[in-house]
């Protein structure tokens, strides 16, 4: 029983973490640009949407809706990336260390943002509000419903994203402008918009996960740094570029997690460093990367 | 239509075009003719502005093509076909027809310049499903050109059309260029292979280490003993003893 309690909360971590690294991935596929600044946008949503639900009390709204305002607080914040994308213009056709030296300059300037906005002791919700939805007994089990509404709408996010890319004008456009931004821009598509629409989104992703994280741990100026290590073990696992490898490389990162933890904390990154050697090992590209050949 | 003046490119410090002159009107087929490493793909990468001039003017229309963006130049009406096709190939050959149709919102319906596309190349509707990772080179080729006119372009730049394809597809992509000469679209056509140059060509316009060197009729190029040297690729060859 105790296993099927850590599954389920490996889950968790795993939908919270995939968010981000999508946007990680969609960030690298199209502007191939790897961003370590990522973690800076899931603190900020996090730090963002205790201040949202501190106004969602003020107003008096019913609790009901905390997922929902914490989402829109994440899409909200998030449009944070339209400006900043602007800042990378002048080094997208640089040396890839000009994109981590200023990615990284953005994830140490995040952390004066927070200290300005929210102080430097950590930050949480009322932590009864984890549970304002109940929860749901998995033989004897007590799981609270709103880790199965993250699981939710972390698989809902991966699914509107996925069709948007496949199905529709707009997520051709973003394909073929990851696959060949010359080609594109003389079919007459602005690749800058393109770039600044998927950055935005990017962002979107990470804040929204940094948003939906907040219930069940507090916001505080430590939690960039260290999400940026998790992400990055998502993607060298799953393959960089590969939304099926974000997933998997989540689920997988998520998981080994939520057991180390509780089976043996003392290794618990270490835990998750020997998976990635190992696929580093076995296959450099990740499970789902593609070879440069 | 089309007005290239004076035109001087460098690339990486090297002057790859010297000061060339063009002009292209509506309708007309030009070719542009010269050996590999001539310039010729350099001229097609200027005029699609991958690349800014050192000096001279590019003018399309009045307008001034050099101070303009790829994608502003493509809005312009401007299709380009590289040499080596550029095909997507995360899309289907539908997709990658239908993009510019998307992109590029003016002019005739998106129906109608698709279907435009699939009568100058029959053989792409069979395929329209089909990745663009899995075609053919000759079917690259002919995706790529169908793609550009799908942007409904006034001129077309295409860039060595029949470089590296079967003898057995160089006549279908002959057919196409010939039918969208027919349908009044100018095309500037790049060609290292004088034999690959259509008898029915405007102009042509022979071009030599980044220097015009010939700007006239095909048949006057082949009554021209010192341009001949050059296209028929006799100019490094030895005296025969």
């Amino acid at each position: 029983m105790q296993y099927a309690n850590l599954f389920l909360a490996g889950l968790f971590q795993a939908a919270i973490l995939f968010l981000v690294a999508c946007g990680l991935q969609l960030i690298f596929g199209v502007q191939k640009v790897v961003n370590l600044a990522c973690g800076s946008f899931y603190a900020l949503g996090a730090f963002f949407a205790i201040t949202a639900v501190g106004l969602l009390h003020q107003w008096q709204m019913p609790m009901i809706f905390l997922v929902p305002a914490l989402v829109l607080s994440g899409v909200l914040v998030g449009t944070v990336g339209a400006p900043l994308e602007l800042l990378l213009r002048p080094v997208y056709r640089r040396d890839p260390s000009y994109q981590l030296l200023l990615t990284f300059g953005l994830l140490l300037m995040f952390q004066d943002v927070f200290r300005f906005f929210w102080g430097a002791a950590p930050r949480s919700m009322d932590s009864s509000l984890y549970g304002i939805y109940g929860t749901i007994d998995i033989s004897g089990l007590q799981i609270p419903v709103y880790n199965f509404l993250v699981i939710g709408a972390s698989i809902l996010i991966a699914m509107i994203l996925g069709l948007s890319l496949k199905r529709t004008r707009i997520g051709r456009i973003v394909r073929a402008t990851a696959e060949n931004r010359n080609m594109t821009e003389a079919l007459g598509v602005n690749s800058s918009k393109v770039f600044t629409m998927v950055f935005t989104l990017g962002c979107i992703l990470g804040t929204v996960g940094g948003a939906l994280v907040i219930p069940t741990s507090a916001a505080s100026m430590t939690m960039a740094a260290e999400l940026v290590v998790e992400a990055f073990a998502v993607v060298v696992i799953g393959g960089l570029g590969s939304m099926a490898g974000a997933a998997v490389g989540a689920i997988i990162v998520g998981l080994m997690r939520a057991f180390a933890v509780s089976l043996a904390p003392e290794v618990e990154i270490l835990s998750i460093y020997l998976v990635v050697v190992v696929v580093l090992l076995i296959r450099p590209v990740g499970l789902f990367g593609r070879s440069a050949s | 239509m089309l007005n290239v003046s004076e035109l001087t490119v460098d690339i990486q410090g090297s002057r790859i075009l010297r000061g060339i002159s063009l002009e292209v009107r509506a309708g007309e087929l030009v070719c542009l003719l010269g050996r590999n490493g001539a310039g010729k793909t350099t001229t097609f990468r200027s005029l699609m502005g991958y690349l800014r001039p050192v000096s001279g003017r590019i003018s399309w229309e009045d307008k001034d093509l050099a101070r303009l963006s790829t994608w502003q130049i493509a809005q312009l009406g401007i299709g380009f076909s590289p040499e080596e096709s550029e095909v997507y190939a995360d899309l289907t050959v539908e997709e990658n027809i239908e993009l510019p149709t998307w992109t590029r919102t003016c002019g005739r319906p998106a129906a109608e310049r698709i279907s435009e596309a699939y009568r100058i190349f029959p053989k792409l509707e069979r395929y329209r499903k089909r990745g663009g990772a899995e075609l053919s080179g000759g079917e690259r080729k002919m995706v790529s050109i169908a793609r550009a006119l799908a942007l409904d372009a006034e001129l077309l730049l295409l860039d060595e059309p029949f470089e590296g394809l079967s003898p057995a597809i160089i006549p279908l992509v002959a057919e196409g260029v010939a039918a969208i000469r027919q349908s009044g679209k100018a095309i500037v056509m790049a060609e290292s292979n004088l034999h690959h140059v259509p008898d029915y060509i405007d102009k042509l316009v022979v071009i030599e280490r980044g220097e015009i060197i010939y700007t006239g009729s095909l048949s006057g190029a082949l009554g021209d003993v010192e341009v001949m040297k050059i296209i028929a690729g006799a100019v490094d060859a030895e005296p025969q003893t």
